[in-house]
């Protein structure tokens, strides 16, 4: 056909185009991976606050995870390095420290920061003498915090989204289940949150609420916090959820996803039979049966 | 600079670019090649049942993509009440559903069709693979990380409104599980394809239809032949 052969040398011609373009991409990729950052106790600190803080302290005594205190010494350094920069997957490789930790932490897994090899390193150096690096902050900020009374029936309102979070975040249900949410239940893109504030605690959970330590959560919410009234009624929330105790996991919920969905294209396509007739023949095979 | 960035920073940038430049350059130089290269005269029955529900599939999920990168508190305000999210996610999956048995069809008669098969390109080839990609993936997504139509709210729309407006936040994408990354580089793979190939009829929206008079279709046959030709 005429348009085949139209098309095929556009393509040809932007060959070098597309060479020049892709040769541009490895350099500049090459050229913003060379320079190290430098590696200091404070650049550690910054790190710490941003990352850490929300689950750990220094001396301040355990939140989520342990408190950090002199780990440099409990630890061998090799472990810190790789434990801290891929914890999830010394979990998966069953490393017994990372494995007793785990148990040790209500089952709580730490999350991969993302963070490189030489931020590991300036958190090391931090973490060894966390008095030498200027104005250590080693208090956590969340639990010293006071949340006035919070209200159930208003949490239920703030995770299902009825009441629209006042930051602009996404409500809770988009991604999390609780235990009697709704007939289909909730998201499943994050973990069941039926048993958190039992997993968590309470001061690990107002720590969460106020910082959202994991990954996901920390970019989705940056300049979206939850204001103290929020956080106090989800914490009302999360705990009589838990106390009720109804837990169902998402993945209870999927065969209705699957049926709902196939279920629906068979419509689609019952739909698709009443127009069908028309469109039986082509002009050829009408010409070709005429005869 | 890692992998995060390059997949989703500066290869959306060059799809994008690519895509406009391409896209202008052809429909100026060679107009007439801006088509679909429709094969509905070479095959009509498998066509109906694969073009049919996969572009109407394709296209409503793709405008409801658009409706919530344009008007995300509008959505949210629709899923705050449990059973609209769950009507909206349910008729989402079942557009997935039905675009990909579509395209399941298309792949189908493209092999086993030798009038169709005579006149595919190897790009054909290439543009059905990221359509099913784009398509099983969104599907996977729906089914194993709902609810999507309220967390594309909280990502998608800042990562797409940050690469718009020049303030690219890759890092939204980072810790999210390899299969939505993968949906989302897919459709910039699209872009990249979207002036080399077929896809590009897509510019040629043909909105037209709606707004122009009706047009009265005389057939100079018998009564009887007129049945048999439509």
């Amino acid at each position: 056909m005429n348009s085949r052969r139209e098309i095929i040398p556009i393509t040809y011609r932007l060959a070098p185009a597309l060479l020049l373009a892709g040769a541009l991409l490895l350099a500049s990729a090459y050229l913003a991976s060379a320079g190290p950052l430098a590696q200091t106790a404070d650049e550690g600190r910054a790190i710490f606050e941003q990352k850490c803080q929300a689950c750990h302290t220094i001396g301040g005594g355990r939140l989520v995870g342990p408190d950090l205190q002199s780990v440099t010494t409990r630890r061998e350094r090799a472990w810190l390095l790789s434990f801290i920069g891929t914890p999830d997957r010394m979990l998966a490789q069953g490393d017994p420290i990372a494995t007793q930790l785990l148990a040790e932490n209500n089952n709580v897994p730490m999350p991969n920061l993302g963070l490189t090899q030489s931020e590991v390193e300036s958190l090391l150096a931090y973490l060894e003498n966390p008095a030498g690096a200027g104005q250590a902050t080693t208090q956590p900020q969340a639990p010293t915090q006071v949340l006035p009374p919070g209200n159930y029936a208003r949490g239920w309102k703030l995770f299902t989204g009825e009441v629209a979070l006042v930051g602009g975040g996404p409500p809770c249900m988009g991604c999390h289940n609780v235990g009697g949410i709704g007939r289909y239940g909730g998201g499943s893109l994050g973990p069941d949150l039926t048993q958190v504030y039992s997993r968590l605690g309470e001061p690990g959970l107002t720590s969460a609420l106020a910082n959202f330590p994991f990954p996901t959560m920390a970019a989705v919410f940056t300049g979206k916090a939850l204001d103290p009234q929020e956080q106090a009624d989800l914490l009302v929330f999360f705990a009589q959820v838990d106390a009720q105790g109804q837990a169902m996991p998402p993945a209870v919920f999927d065969r209705y996803f699957w049926f709902w969905g196939l279920t629906g294209m068979a419509l689609l396509f019952a739909g698709m039979v009443i127009f069908w007739p028309r469109q039986r023949l082509s002009i050829s095979e009408a010409l070709r049966r005429k005869r | 600079m890692n992998w995060n960035t390059l997949l989703f920073v500066i290869f959306p940038y060059l799809a994008i670019l690519l895509a406009l430049v391409v896209t202008v350059y052809r429909s100026l130089t060679r107009p007439f090649t801006i088509s679909s290269l429709s094969s509905q005269l070479l095959e009509r029955r498998k066509l109906y049942w694969g073009s049919i529900s996969f572009h109407y599939g394709i296209v409503i999920i793709l405008s409801m993509h658009l409706l919530a990168l344009l008007f995300p508190r509008g959505l949210l305000w629709w899923n705050s009440v449990p059973i609209r999210l769950y009507l909206l996610e349910f008729s989402g999956l079942a557009l997935g559903f039905w675009s990909l048995a579509g395209l399941a069809v298309l792949v189908w008669r493209r092999l086993s069709e030798a009038r169709v098969r005579v006149v595919t390109t190897p790009m054909d080839g290439v543009v059905l693979a990221l359509l099913l990609v784009s398509v099983i993936t969104g599907l996977w997504m729906a089914l194993a990380y709902r609810f999507g139509s309220t967390w594309f709210t909280a990502v998608f729309t800042p990562y797409l409104v940050s690469i718009f407006t020049l303030q690219p936040r890759a890092e939204l994408l980072a810790p999210l599980p390899w299969v939505i990354r993968l949906h989302v580089f897919n459709f910039f793979l699209l872009l990249v394809a979207f002036p080399f190939s077929r896809l590009v009829h897509i510019i040629t929206l043909p909105l037209g239809y709606l707004l122009r008079p009706w047009q009265i279709v005389i057939w100079a046959r018998r009564r009887d032949d007129r049945r048999a030709y439509s």
